[in-house]
């Protein structure tokens, strides 16, 4: 019998995405503030308290405001992994990194976010969009080939070399 | 020495912000894995059911699914009526199970003036061959009951089906009352 996801499942993955971000943020001190990785700590650890919360009033929250709180708390990360890689282009005028960020950071997270939340209507029964999954699948392959294309870039590597 | 002529380097806040999200993530795991744990219930069929017996008395219902039996029984005034086997306890299952009668309600309550319009109320387990196993008394003394003890486990063995028989006797010129018992039967 297939599990059931819980609406938590988006609590969870948006916390690991907030410790995900505090260590990058963390190895890239040079060109985001100073505190950014401890902000993005407390940030994970909200997420620790919404699974908390969760816990304890499971039999009183229905699933529909769990899912809720879980989706804009996934949003809120979401958000922030955008805005980070908004702020490497547009703010440090780094492109290297930001198109980096966008390849290995951005795409990837907005991907396993939507294939979760995908999931997570499906098993619920909800009416999504058929053609959804095919249309991520070619997205998906499109945006590795790209990535694959920037990341061994010879350019790059001597831009990356040159610094 | 002056705490800020420590250098903290790049790879040991590094280091710091790992094992903090080692924490922070094993422990959202933690929660969650005890969110997602949830006990599988299976719905089966009981194994040890009560069959109506060739002694089913009128006005009898057996549950849908046999796991309960209402018997609306008889007492005479001064003499004793005998249900021979009003229903069986049969095991369908393959192994042998442990079965006992365990007294839960009476009506009417101590004290009221009914109860003493009864004598007794005798529930025997016989086995397949007739042979009891194990009596269930209900008497009375004055206005009160003396309820049944609960019975010993007695081994029903697989697929036999044991006889409940049943004694009533009313007092001499007892009124036209009823008594409601509640047995429960504990299988393990």
């Amino acid at each position: 019998m297939a599990s059931i996801l819980l609406p938590e499942l988006f609590a969870m993955l948006s916390s690991d995405l907030f410790l995900l971000l505090s260590l990058l943020t963390c190895l890239l001190d040079d060109k985001v503030p100073k505190a950014l990785p401890y902000v993005f700590q407390i940030a994970a650890l909200s997420g620790f308290g919404h699974l908390s919360i969760s816990k304890m009033f499971l039999g009183d929250f229905d699933e529909a405001m769990r899912f809720w709180y879980n989706v804009f708390y996934l949003g809120v990360a979401l958000a922030t992994v955008v805005a980070v890689n908004i702020y490497l282009a547009m703010i440090r005028k780094d492109w290297t990194v930001a198109k980096l960020w966008s390849a290995t950071v951005t795409f990837p997270t907005m991907l396993i976010s939507l294939v979760s939340t995908y999931s997570y209507g499906y098993l619920q029964g909800a009416t999504l969009p058929p053609l959804l999954m095919p249309i991520l699948i070619v997205f998906s392959l499109t945006m590795l080939t790209v990535t694959m294309g920037v990341l061994l870039s010879p350019r790059i590597f001597g831009k990356s070399r040159r610094r | 020495m002056n705490i800020k002529s420590i250098k903290i380097t790049k790879s040991m806040k590094f280091l710091v912000l790992l094992l903090l999200s080692l924490i922070v993530g094993m422990a959202n795991a933690a929660i969650f894995y005890s969110l997602t744990v949830q006990p599988a219930v299976a719905i089966t069929g009981a194994k040890v059911v009560f069959v109506s017996g060739n002694d089913f008395p009128t006005g009898s219902s057996l549950g849908s699914n046999s796991t309960w039996v209402s018997l609306a029984l008889k007492a005479y005034p001064n003499v004793t009526l005998t249900y021979e086997q009003p229903v069986n306890i049969s095991n369908t299952d393959t192994a042998n199970h442990n079965f006992r009668l365990r007294h839960v309600t009476i009506t009417p309550a101590n004290g009221q003036p009914q109860v003493g319009n009864y004598t007794s109320i005798s529930f025997v387990v016989q086995n397949t061959a007739g042979v009891a196993q194990g009596s269930f008394n209900y008497t009375t003394t004055g206005l009160n009951w003396n309820t049944a003890s609960t019975m010993s486990y007695m081994t029903l063995p697989a697929s036999a089906s044991w006889i409940i028989y049943v004694e009533t006797k009313a007092v001499a010129g007892a009124n036209d009352v009823t008594a409601d018992i509640q047995i429960a039967v504990d299988v393990v």
